[in-house]
């Protein structure tokens, strides 16, 4: 059933305070497992009242509609309270992967045009490094001190302590601006896709329809909340529908996950491919330790899983995995497998109910079935995107012949599933996170020692897609292991870490069109051993 | 220097934090951005530092700074 939006559609009393009022108030919003294992359950009454004490800090500090908020901490309690917090004060509202580095804050902080930050104190200096740059950022707020630091750098703890735990949700419109998530594109600096609080109308709908959550189900989303599925399955469209969830503080490690499954009896799980990969490498035996008994689904999203992930969890899980596809765009799941529909191995699936996706060639005529093409939905649903933030030419540019364009290329088969073929531009999908070229080349083209530099893709067995970075070094420069590691270390910590090269390959000039483009297809077959193709454009 | 220490300027370098200060029994749970990838990094580094090179099974085998610490020494 649709949740109730009549008394008001703001993402934050949806979660919490309308949880209390339908009898929810007592029940386990989420139970937090720290590094160490320690458990710590937060009720929905405790949310809500954490979460409107949130609301009331950053209105006591002056913030009002429409102002930007944004969280950049690891997996955390205060993140998803303070979340929660500035939604029902209806601010814009992002997060950020706590592994960004300072020029990845910058582009995504500075397009914002953020006004109040929390994060953690180790942290604190990245975002000083680039506050001259962030005139319109007033304050941060960080969850590890206990006294304020001066009157822009404030205590977590002290702010809260002084809050009332009551707030009143104004009233929200459907089409209130919400959640920002920021995602690459091949060319540019990275894109701010905001959404609408109606989104949570579609996060409720396919955790219900496609996830099929109940209401005592224990569900676990091990996305980062830095990125859109740990919003919209991490946060939102569970606790719509009242609906407990485990958050754990750690990433991946194959026996800690296990552990959680077993012990914290979770009946759906929701995870990466990336990571069911690497689970893949452990002994078979490894998986009888394990009483899974509770567990009644799995569920893929990021990247393509591929038939042996499948395979392999039929066999040594003896479950199902049903992959799901959907992109920060489109704010919630659009084309997905689930219980009750057959599973072609590798497919992606069917779209959802009132969903309508198709392919199309580059003029927008439908293909049939069997022939690839680009990936297209039909606008309109409640979670798509309404707008590139600040970037509103570029939103508009992804709207053609009536349709969304996604930017993947897929086919379909004669039973109407859909299957994934690759991108349409030079985007990296590496671990389910988007890479893009330019921001890693334009690291790369700031070390002295680099004249050019051309960034690809290319297949990984664990992680999809790696990033292959192709260089050029300026004349009497050595390139040795010390040069390496100053190239290695300077796109993490600038960029992230998962923007890294994972190999470097230093030759004589980088292949160029006449107007001076990188040609990326250039790099990947010579990388991948193919034909250069047509290369009588290429500048040499 | 010794050894500990320099590989504690080695972490402070790759995770760019000059507060960190290592323990033979911290694990990448307790230093802010050590996931994977740059696991990678760091391995590179200290491959750099002290003019060795890890196995992958070696790579595989650290559990806590201490076991790659405890690697780091028999190879020098």
């Amino acid at each position: 059933m649709p949740i109730d939006i009549t008394d008001n559609c703001n993402i934050g009393y949806l979660c919490t305070e309308k949880q209390c009022y339908i009898g929810n108030g007592n029940k386990i919003a989420f139970r937090w497992i720290d590094l160490n294992g320690l458990v710590k359950d937060y009720t929905f009454t405790e949310l809500h009242t954490e979460s409107s004490r949130f609301a009331n800090v950053l209105k006591n500090l002056g913030y009002k509609i429409g102002d930007v908020f944004f969280t950049f901490l690891p997996k955390s309690t205060e993140q998803i309270i303070s979340f929660l917090g500035s939604l029902k004060l209806q601010l814009v509202t992002g997060t950020l992967f706590s592994n960004f580095g300072e020029d990845a804050l910058l582009d995504r902080l500075g397009n914002a045009e953020a006004k109040v930050i929390i994060t953690k104190k180790s942290f604190l200096k990245k975002i000083i490094k680039i506050k001259e740059k962030l005139p319109r950022l007033e304050h941060i707020i960080l969850v590890d001190i206990d006294d304020h630091l001066s009157e822009s750098v404030m205590s977590y703890s002290k702010l809260m302590n002084a809050a009332d735990i009551t707030f009143k949700v104004e009233m929200t419109r459907p089409d209130t601006p919400s959640i920002l998530h920021y995602t690459s594109g091949s060319t540019g600096k990275p894109k701010g896709a905001l959404h609408a609080h109606k989104s949570i109308l579609m996060q409720s709908k396919t955790t219900e329809d496609i996830l099929q959550l109940l209401p005592d189900d224990v569900f676990w989303c091990t996305a980062d909340q830095g990125w859109v599925t740990g919003t919209s399955y991490g946060i939102i469209g569970p606790w719509s529908l009242g609906i407990s969830q485990i958050h754990y503080a750690g990433g991946y490690d194959a026996e800690a996950w296990f552990k959680m499954l077993a012990e914290q009896r979770v009946t759906v799980w929701y995870t990466a491919p990336t990571a069911l990969r690497m689970l893949m490498r452990e002994d078979d035996s490894f998986f009888e330790n394990w009483d899974l008994s509770n567990l009644r689904c799995i569920f893929s999203v990021g990247e393509p899983l591929n038939p042996e992930v499948i395979l392999w969890a039929r066999r040594v899980l003896g479950k199902d995995i049903y992959d799901t596809w959907f992109q920060t765009e489109t704010g919630s799941i659009m084309i997905s497998n689930r219980p009750g529909l057959e599973i072609k191995p590798g497919s992606m699936g069917i779209p959802l109910h009132g969903i309508q996706a198709a392919i199309v060639d580059d003029d927008g005529t439908l293909l049939p079935s069997g022939v690839q093409g680009n990936l297209c939905v039909r606008p309109g649903w409640d979670s798509m995107f309404i707008t590139y933030f600040n970037n509103e030419e570029i939103y508009r540019s992804k709207f053609k012949y009536g349709w969304y364009w996604t930017g993947d290329t897929a086919k379909i088969d004669e039973d109407g599933y859909f299957w994934f073929m690759g991108r349409s531009d030079d985007v990296i999908n590496t671990a389910g996170h988007l890479v893009s070229p330019f921001e890693v080349e334009s690291a790369l083209l700031e070390i002295s020692e680099i004249a050019e530099s051309g960034v690809i893709g290319v297949p990984d067995e664990i992680l999809f897609e790696k990033v292959v970075a192709f260089i050029s070094i300026n004349k009497n420069v050595e390139w040795t292991r010390d040069l390496e590691l100053k190239v290695r270390l300077h796109v993490s910590n600038k960029a992230s870490s998962i923007a890294t090269p994972q190999e470097i390959f230093v030759i004589d000039s980088i292949p160029k069109n006449k107007s001076g483009k990188i040609m990326r297809r250039v790099l990947k077959a010579k990388y991948m051993g193919a034909d250069l193709g047509d290369i009588s454009t290429l500048d040499i | 220097m010794d050894n500990f220490e320099k590989l504690n300027q080695i972490f402070r370098m790759v995770f760019d934090d000059n507060e960190i200060t290592i323990k033979p029994e911290m694990t990448a749970n307790d230093i802010d951005g050590w996931d994977s990838l740059s696991h990678i990094n760091l391995i590179v580094a200290v491959e750099s530092a002290y003019g060795i090179k890890f196995s992958r099974k070696d790579v595989l085998s650290f559990k806590n700074i201490g076991d790659l610490y405890k690697c780091l020494e028999s190879k020098l």
